[in-house]
Parts: C-alpha cells; structure tokens; sequence
C-alpha cells in the first residue's frame, strides 16, 4: 500500500474518520477562494502525479492542456517544444500569423519564459516546461485579462510538472528502447546459442554413427531423428541404398539418367543442398566424385536453416562412410584381380588357395572362365569393368574378375546362367553390345590358364566368323573346338594351303574376299540366295564369284566329297586365325 | 424524511453510539470507508474499475448493505457475474439487495442530464432502502456517460457538488468512478474540488479544503464572470 506526502489533507492508505475537518466546522474552514486555490493546487498535483505516471506524452499534454482551464481564466496558447515544436496533441493557435509571431517572440525568450504579445489577446505568457537539464519549451496560456499570482502561480506549477513528466516520459522510453535493444541482443544471441547448441548436437550424433559404424542404414536413421523428414540415401544413378522414416515409397521412383547427371551438376555447381521436386538433395563426395546423394523429403518445403545443417553434416558423414566403403571395395578389388591373375597365369595352387582363403572365397568349386568384351554408348574401360562386376554379383555368377585390355576376365562358377548375365551387362550398360566367350569347367585351379584359352578362343571365333554378339561356349565349338585342341597346326596349316592355297594368295594379292565367300556359301548349304543375303551381294554377283572361285582353285564344288574338304578347310582357316588371334587380352 | 431518519438511527443506537462515525469495509485490503465518504475513484482502463468496482459490491452485499450500482461502459451482466454465483446473484436482487442499472435508465433515463432527476433517483433508491430494512446503503457510478455529447452534462461537477448536501442526509456511502485514461485535466481538477475524498491507484487521498455546494458555485460563477472580457 503507497503511503505519499500529501500537503493539505490526511494522507495514508485508511479512509479514516475525519476528524481533522468534522463536518459541523466545515463552515468556518475560511476563504473558499483560498480553499478553490488551495484544492486547485492539490488537483495540479494529483495531476501531476498522473502525468510522471505516463509514459505516453500526447496523453501529458492531453492532460496539461486541458487542465489549464480550471486553474484561472486562462486558455491554452498551446505547447512549443524547443526540438519538436508545436504539440498537437495540446491544440495551438491555428492561425499561421499568430503562430509566426509567437514562435519569433519564443525564440528570444530566456529560460524563465515570460510575457508574450499575441495578436487578439490581452494577455499571454509563455511559462516554462523544465526538465532536468533546463527548459525544454513553453506552455504558452492566454487570458483575457491578467490572472491573480496565485493563479499564475498554478500555471507555473503545471509547466513545471508537465516538463518533468515530458522528460521522465523521455527518459523512459530512451530506456525501454536500450531496454528492447539489449532485449532484441539477447534473443539473438540466445538463438545463436541455440543453433550453436543444436549444431553441435548434429555434428555429435552423426560422429557417434560415423564412429559406431552404423552404416547407410545409421545415417539415414540419425539424420530422420535430427530434423522429423523422411531421409533417403541413393547412390549417384538414384539406387535406393537407405531409408529412414515413414511412407518409403515402393517402387523407388528413379529419374531417368540424364535428369539425373543434370540435377548432380547444379548440386555439384551450387555446393549446398538445392531443392528438387519436392526433395532436398546434398551430395556426398569427399572430392569431385560423386559417392552418394543423401535426400530429406520435404514436399511442404518446410525445412528450414537447422534442417538444412543436419543434411549438410549428414553427407559429409555419408562421403566419409562411402569413401571407405569404396577404399574397402578397391581393396578387395585389387586382391582379387591378384588372385585372378595368379589362376590365368597358372602360379602356384597352394599361393592361389591362400590367397582365396583371405577373401574367404571358396576357390574349389568347380568354374568356368568368362572373357566379356563389350562397349556401352560411350567408350569406358573402367564403367564397362564396373557393369559386368555388378551384373555377375546380381546373377550370382562371380566376383573374381580382372580388366584385361578392352575385355573383363571373370571366374564364373561353373553353368552360372551366362545368358542372363550378357543381358544384365547390357542393362548396366544401358545398351550397346557385349560377347562373351566361355572356357569349359575348372575343377582345380590348375584349370584355369586352359579355360581362359578357351573363352578366348571361343570369343575370337565368334569374330572371325562375323556372327553376331551373343555367348559362344568353347564346348559347343564343335570341330571348331576340335581343331583348336590339336597341338601342331603344321598339318592343319598343310591341309588349308592344299584347298585353299590358291585362293588364299589371290585374295592376298588382289585384295579380295574370294575364301570369305566361299566360306559364307558353303555354311549356308550351298544357298545362293542366303550366302548372297549374308555377305549383302547380289545373287548375280555370288555367282560371278563363285565362278572365279572355280576357275581360281580348280575345284568343282558340286562334287560332296570337294566341298566337304572345302569347308573343313575353311573352319580350319578360321581356326588357324582364332588361334593366331588369342593373344586378345591378353595384357591388361 | 431526513429527519425521520436521525430519529430511527438515535432510537437504533442509543445515546452512546448516535454522533460517533462508523468506519466500514471498502472491500479492498486495507482501506476503509467512513459513514457519508463521497470518493472519487480514479482508474484507468476496464481491468482497474473492475478492481475496484467488484469488490466495493461484494463487500457491501456480504456486510448487509443496500448496494446501488450504475454502469456505463461495462455490461450489467458482466457485473453481475463478476460478483458471485448465480444464485447467489439470483437471491441479492431477489431481496432487492442489489439495484443494478444502465447509465441510461439512471443518469440519462430521460435521454438527457439533469442534477434534480438524478439527485431524485438517489433519494428514491437510498432513503426507501434505509427507512425499510436496510441500515446502510452503499453507491456507485460510473461516469462515463458525461463524456456524450448529451444535454445536460454540463452540469456534472454541480451535480457532484450537490451530492455532498445529499450524503449526510442518510447512512451512505457514494462512489463515483472515473476513467483517468478519458476525462480531461479541466474535470480531473474541479472534481478534486468538489469530492473531499479522492481514490488514486492504491492511496487514498483526503481533501479537507474541497468546497461546500454553495461555495463551489459561487467561485464557479465568478470565475466564469471573471473570464468574460
């Protein structure tokens, strides 16, 4: 309860009986002009009171000037502020003259105020409105005759207690400004603590799974549990590797690639997370590859800054974890094409055993070797090696192989389903052409230099006999194979030159396919018009050929027993090139 | 009737007790009110007139007193639910306990002001209560309704002068309630001079040279005269 100085009256928190002024004495209180003064003044100061309350200084003004009334027979001039000038909210002299002549004659007053001429007045008086710091303008006050001194003197208290009340008001509001200032400074620095708290809590959490090992799985799931979105991670072609969160979509939609390399390029080109399609992208890459990408859904496009920090750190982590996965896989890799290349080379069983044993891969089973040559849209060694490496793993075919050259090496297990696997191959590769030539069954891995002469052969037969791409078996050459097995080729060298010596240097010396056609027409039967429809000639000009192939050699190839030695003698020509030619891949 | 009044009251006391000034429960913690306190209480804004309004009814209706209260800017209801529960409410203006009136069927009931009408209004409420069975009657009203541009309101600070001819004529109490937030300095001032006592925030303030009805118009007339060029 406020107890306050109260100059002419009981003052206190009880409305006690008055006994101060009994109600039978009231009669002989004195002047009621005096006592019409006196409670004038206690008005002024319970007004005063109201105004150093405020804090609002139209509503000071409001009440200065709408008390001067009451103090006298004055009326209000209005109130001019020396920095502001004239108060509106104290209504002033409206007319512009009047207003010029009082703001000249304000100009030269001193800090006391004193006695204006204004036009249609009879008097007027500009009383000062004091702060702490001297005057701070006039309530100026006008009558139409002089006001007693008592009355002047309740104006010059009023001027008075209102410029007090102006500069507490003042002062006030200067402090709640610093007060909101040093407010405002707070909130942000209390939300850079938070987002300096919060960050430190994702780099924490994602540091614990990157430490903990969790994986993929780990940093989708932690990334989920920072920010409340769905998280993906996909590798670079959009392959979904890891899911957190509600509403895993199934199928996993996946762009086509050229959308897909175009939204890695401005990922690539903007360094932060972007925006596409109603996901937030980052990408995981240590350097300029691209490892992974991890993704929030956000179809809203809520996320906000904090969310945005969590998938930063996340894929950071993500290329961490997926550059030592691919230093792990490159590791593995190189072992194994050691281990492949000891088995083709034919080193050691014992050293190759071991070697299988630190791979934990069970070289025992029985194999076969696969030689795999082939090319995408575009040429590339290492996606071609990388494309049967994937297709032989999703077949289940292997995943012992080797680069060699242009071709892959790869140690399937025996009667995997290699046409499927051309097929995969050709599906990671997204078109293009792939062959494949298969060496019979390893048993041991004394085996393996044979089978990979055969898969070679086999390959290169395919070549020379023009057909086209598709998986040729060694054991299903037929004399082809045959021939291949015998270890001199002297005689079968002997043999080609007696059926087709002379044609052979014909076609050397005039560079001309006649051993081709022949070749071609006696594999279709004798067929004029399928030779003439393979080798893409016309009837008449197979005949004509043919012709000169009779004339040339000598032979009459209407005769069986001719053309059976003829076309033993042109697989064998085919043979001695396969041979010849199965140096293909062999250096890497 | 005045005198009627003083003649129960002499007979209800005794000769001990007739002439002493009783104090009474203004229904805030601590302050108190004296037989025949005509207070003017200022307050800003709803939140404090409620503050003070509330509980000045309460008290008077849980003490027994004939409780009059007009309203301006708050809804009647509102008071009403404000002060107890429904039956409790139903019981106090049931027992004609509690009047409770619209400034327009009290102040302005003929659509405009008038000091007779309503110093009429009070003599009809206050003296048929204390002459029948009630001891004290305990007012209240709340002014906003001098700030309309109505005939009459003029007379306002008059009207306030004269309640102080009214007051002793019955055991009462009267408050007048005035938003500091919308009245001008000109009225704040002439009604510190025509109420003795004066209720700012949480001080009571006592005015012993406030002006007799008679004195308050004569310095009000030759002041007016005085302004006159």
């Amino acid at each position: 309860m406020n107890t306050a100085a109260w100059p002419m009256g009981v003052v206190g928190d009880h409305l006690l009986p008055r006994t101060e002024v009994p109600v039978a004495n009231r009669a002989a209180r004195g002047d009621p002009l005096l006592r019409d003064q006196l409670s004038s003044l206690q008005g002024l100061l319970v007004l005063s009171m109201l105004m150093t309350e405020s804090e609002d200084v139209r509503q000071i003004l409001h009440l200065a000037a709408t008390s001067v009334p009451s103090l006298g027979c004055c009326h209000l001039g209005g109130v001019h502020l020396s920095d502001s000038g004239w108060q509106t909210a104290a209504p002033p002299y409206t007319e512009p003259e009047v207003r010029a002549a009082v703001d000249a004659q304000l100009g030269l007053l001193g800090v006391g105020g004193g006695m204006l001429a204004v036009p249609n007045e009879q008097w007027a008086w500009a009383f000062p409105l004091r702060g702490l710091e001297g005057s701070i303008g006039h309530l100026v006050v006008a009558a139409p005759r002089q006001p007693s001194a008592s009355e002047q003197f309740l104006l010059r208290v009023l001027a008075q207690q209102t410029g007090v009340a102006l500069v507490n008001a003042r002062l006030h509001a200067k402090e709640r400004a610093t007060a909101e200032q040093l407010s405002a400074a707070n909130t942000a620095l209390a939300q850079t603590v938070r987002a300096l708290e919060r960050s430190t809590a994702i780099h924490d959490q994602l540091t614990r799974v990157a430490v903990g090992g969790e994986g993929q799985e780990g940093i989708a799931r932690a990334v989920h549990k920072l920010t409340g979105y769905p998280v993906a991670v996909e590798d670079r072609y959009g392959n979904l590797r890891a899911w957190a969160g509600p509403d895993r979509p199934e199928p996993y939609p996946k762009d086509p690639q050229a959308r897909r390399e175009q939204m890695l390029r401005r990922a690539l080109r903007e360094g932060r997370p972007i925006r596409e399609a109603g996901r937030l992208v980052a990408i995981a890459r240590p350097r300029e590859d691209v490892l992974g990408v991890l993704v929030l859904i956000d179809p809203g496009r809520s996320a906000g800054e904090q969310e945005l920090v969590a998938l930063e750190h996340g894929a950071t982590v993500l290329a961490m974890e997926l550059a030592r996965l691919r230093s792990l896989a490159d590791t593995e890799l190189r072992v194994r094409s050691e281990l492949v290349d000891h088995l083709l080379g034919g080193a050691d069983e014992e050293g190759a055993l071991a070697l299988a044993q630190t791979l934990d891969y069970d070289l025992e089973q029985p194999h076969q070797v696969l030689v795999v040559e082939g090319r995408g849209r575009r040429r590339d060694e290492e996606a071609f090696f990388h494309a049967v490496r994937r297709a032989a793993r999703d077949v289940g075919a292997g995943v012992l192989l080797v680069s060699r050259g242009r071709a892959v090496v790869l140690l399937s297990r025996a009667k995997a389903p290699f046409d499927r696997l051309r097929c995969a191959v050709l599906a990671e590769l997204g078109g293009g052409t792939c062959r494949m030539g298969v060496g019979s069954v390893c048993e041991r891995p004394g085996d393996f230099p044979r089978s990979f002469r055969e898969a070679q052969f086999a390959l290169k037969m395919q070549v020379v006999a023009k057909g086209a791409a598709q998986v040729v078996e060694f054991e299903r050459l037929g004399v082809y194979r045959l021939l291949s097995e015998v270890q001199d080729t002297v005689g079968i060298e002997r043999f080609v030159r007696s059926w087709l010596g002379a044609l052979l240097d014909y076609d050397s010396r005039k560079r001309s396919d006649l051993v081709a056609t022949l070749t071609e027409y006696l594999e279709r039967g004798g067929s004029y018009d399928n030779a003439a429809q393979s080798l893409s000639v016309h009837r008449n000009t197979l005949k004509y050929r043919l012709q000169r192939i009779r004339e040339i050699s000598g032979h009459d190839l209407s005769c069986p027993d001719t053309r059976f030695n003829l076309q033993l003698a042109t697989r064998a020509w085919q043979t001695l090139i396969g041979l010849r030619g199965r140096c293909c891949g062999s250096g890497r | 009737m005045a005198l009627l009044h003083e003649e129960l009251r002499h007979e209800e006391l005794g000769d001990e007790e007739y002439g002493v000034t009783h104090t009474l429960e203004l229904g805030i913690p601590g302050l108190q009110l004296t037989e025949g306190d005509h207070i003017c209480a200022f307050y800003r804004g709803p939140g404090e007139r409620d503050e003070i309004l509330i509980p000045y009814l309460r008290a008077g209706l849980q003490t027994g007193d004939k409780c009059i209260c007009v309203v301006d800017a708050v809804d009647p209801r509102q008071v009403l639910a404000a002060l107890g529960s429904e039956s409790d409410v139903d019981r106090w203006i049931g027992d004609t306990q509690l009047e409770l009136r619209a400034s327009t069927d009290a102040y302005l009931r003929s659509g405009r002001f008038c000091t007779e009408e309503m110093l009429a209004f009070w003599e009809n409420f206050v003296g048929s209560a204390v002459v029948g069975r009630f001891r004290f009657a305990r007012s209240v009203g709340e002014m906003t309704w001098a700030l309309r541009q109505v005939p009459g309101v003029e007379e306002l600070v008059g009207y306030e002068s004269e309640l102080n001819r009214f007051l002793p004529r019955y055991p009462q109490v009267i408050l007048c309630l005035y938003d500091l937030e919308r009245f001008s300095g000109e009225i704040i001032i002439d009604l510190l001079k025509t109420h003795p006592r004066v209720l700012l925030g949480s001080m009571v303030l006592d005015n012993p040279n406030y002006l007799e009805p008679d004195e308050f118009l004569a310095v009000r007339s030759r002041t007016m005269n005085a302004t006159r060029p």
